[in-house]
């Protein structure tokens, strides 16, 4: 194609050239404004105090890296605390995982039609959900006082709002031609349930389950910074009385116990729900 | 005896299925033919009361079907199986476990719950797989298989119901020609071993040329055809399918998918 065609085919379709260099210019020119101003934000927060604090925080890390006292430390306190996270973590989600399998059902609009039910079922997931678990487990905390109790009810409660919202949504999200299929054998509404949906919305199910499993055991640890039981509590401890190197172990600990739990779901998962078959 | 009495349905303003009359004996094969849109998935789906109609009635034997409730309605709907064009199986389900799904109108609410099959209800599923010649795919999940194997699956689950009645939705529109002649020929020898009426909604021509002892055929909601596939002349196939702009008849190669060799039976010649 010589130059000269070109210019004719860009005369007759400019769209097809892209834009040109004047709007080009000025979308450029935009984007650089909207970074100056950015850095310019920052600059009013005093952002040269991270470099003032350097210093501190390299104090923390030196402390950190020292284990010389290992054979010291309450090992059988802190092992028993991991677990109790864990245990916490576990307990709540599988109790929200009971009481949302049905309100899951009762929150989707296929299966209840009735509108102002359906509002008040999913105002009230809101609700749960909307709240943070932190807050819940000060709540519990005066309600049933310290320990890992108070952190299952504040997992639970919270976990109930997030599961049955994903519940209704994944049964919503069934394919209604499964259930036709079903219905149309002469299967009864509970058989269509059984047959039609479930089948459908049991791999999501066993997945946020699962999710929230790993989720919870990471989030837990917070719990009990106000009180609720677990690892929290021993964490906040260590960091008031500046035993880094503890506060350090904890932390490995912590990760070792989330890394763990990650690769046991994954593997459950897999087991559970297979790998889909491909055509 | 199955009739259609006036039977009607409204979908906004627009009538899906305009006060049809119809009346089917026990035993026959029928092929409904018709454009996209023409009503013919409606007219099965009242018929099996998936759809409630607006106006008219369905009388099977005397009995009032648009009247049924409840159990009575879901006894109906086991006696009227249905097969679909997407097969409309339960994808994360083995083949044997949708087969057996069959059999769910007979079933107590706990063992459905549960998932309690008898081993009556297994030996059954086994043995009309094996009729259908899908054993050896018993075991796997229903995504996984080809359409033509899906619809058999369906068949299968149809079969299970112990039908007066199967009403096939487009059975083979989602199939290839190959597929679509064995499906075909099931339900063929469906029809005529056990002698289940047999009511599918086909939109080849020639295939229901060669399957149905009598075509009924649907324009914009009406029945403007219901007689032998012979007497579906050029004039009334125009009727159905609509004129084509130049005022040419329907080509019925245009309307065929398929492969010419295969498609005849020996039952057509």
């Amino acid at each position: 194609m010589t130059p000269a065609e070109i210019a004719a085919q860009r005369l007759r379709t400019p769209w097809a050239f892209g834009l040109n260099r004047r709007t080009l210019a000025i979308r450029w020119g935009i984007g650089l404004l909207a970074v100056v101003y950015l850095i310019y934000l920052h600059w009013l927060f005093e952002f040269g105090k991270v470099f003032s604090g350097l210093e501190r925080l390299w104090v923390i890390v030196r402390l950190m890296v020292d284990w010389t006292g290992f054979a010291g430390w309450d090992h059988a306190e802190l092992l028993q605390s991991m677990l109790e996270t864990v245990a916490m973590a576990y307990l709540g989600s599988m109790l929200a995982l009971l009481i949302s399998f049905p309100l899951g059902f009762l929150g989707a609009r296929n299966i209840i039609p009735a509108r102002v039910f359906r509002f008040f079922a999913r105002r009230m997931f809101d609700g749960m959900r909307g709240l943070d678990q932190l807050i819940w487990a000060l709540v519990f905390v005066r309600a049933v006082g310290l320990g890992p109790i108070a952190g299952i009810l504040a997992i639970c409660v919270a976990d109930t709002g997030v599961l049955s919202k994903l519940f209704a949504e994944a049964i919503e999200n069934t394919d209604r031609k499964q259930v036709e299929g079903i219905t149309s054998t002469g299967a009864s509404f509970i058989g269509a349930l059984r047959f039609g949906v479930l089948p459908q919305v049991l791999p999501v199910m066993i997945s946020q389950t699962l999710y929230q499993i790993e989720s919870n055991s990471r989030e837990a640890t917070i719990l009990g910074l106000v009180g609720a039981g677990g690892i929290g509590l021993r964490l906040s401890e260590r960091i008031q009385i500046n035993a880094w190197d503890q506060v350090a172990y904890v932390i490995v600990l912590i990760l070792i116990t989330v890394a763990l739990i990650d690769n046991l779901s994954r593997a459950l998962r897999l087991r559970l729900i297979g790998i889909p078959s491909h055509r | 005896m199955l009739e259609l009495v006036q039977l009607s349905r409204r979908f906004g303003d627009k009538l899906a299925v305009a006060g049809a009359n119809l009346t089917f004996a026990r035993g026959e094969m029928v092929g409904i033919i018709g454009r996209s849109g023409a009503g013919k998935s409606t007219l099965l789906r009242l018929i099996n009361r998936l759809i409630e109609p607006s106006d008219g009635r369905v009388i099977a034997d005397g009995t009032d079907v648009t009247a049924l409730r409840g159990r009575e309605l879901r006894a109906w709907r086991a006696r009227t199986a249905m097969i679909f064009q997407q097969f409309n199986l339960v994808n994360r389900l083995d083949v044997l476990t949708n087969v057996l799904c069959g059999r769910l109108y007979h079933m107590s609410t706990a063992r459905v719950l549960f998932k309690v099959f008898t081993p009556a209800e297994r030996a059954m599923a086994v043995h009309v797989l094996d009729r259908l010649g899908i054993t050896d795919i018993a075991m796997n999940r229903a995504d996984a298989l080809s359409g033509g194997q899906q619809q058999r699956v369906a068949i299968a689950r149809a079969l299970m119901q112990e039908p007066a009645m199967i009403l096939a939705d487009e059975p083979i529109a989602s199939l290839d020609p190959m597929n679509a002649k064995i499906v075909m020929d099931a339900l063929l020898d469906i029809n005529q071993r056990e002698g289940i009426t047999v009511l599918t909604n086909l939109h080849t021509l020639d295939t229901a040329r060669t399957y149905c002892q009598r075509i009924i055929g649907m324009s914009a909601g009406l029945i403007v055809f219901d007689g032998k596939p012979e007497a579906l002349t050029d004039a009334v196939l125009r009727s159905i399918y609509g004129q084509s702009g130049d005022g040419q008849a329907v080509d019925e190669q245009l309307t065929s998918t398929s492969l010419p060799m295969l498609a005849r039976p020996a039952v057509a010649r």
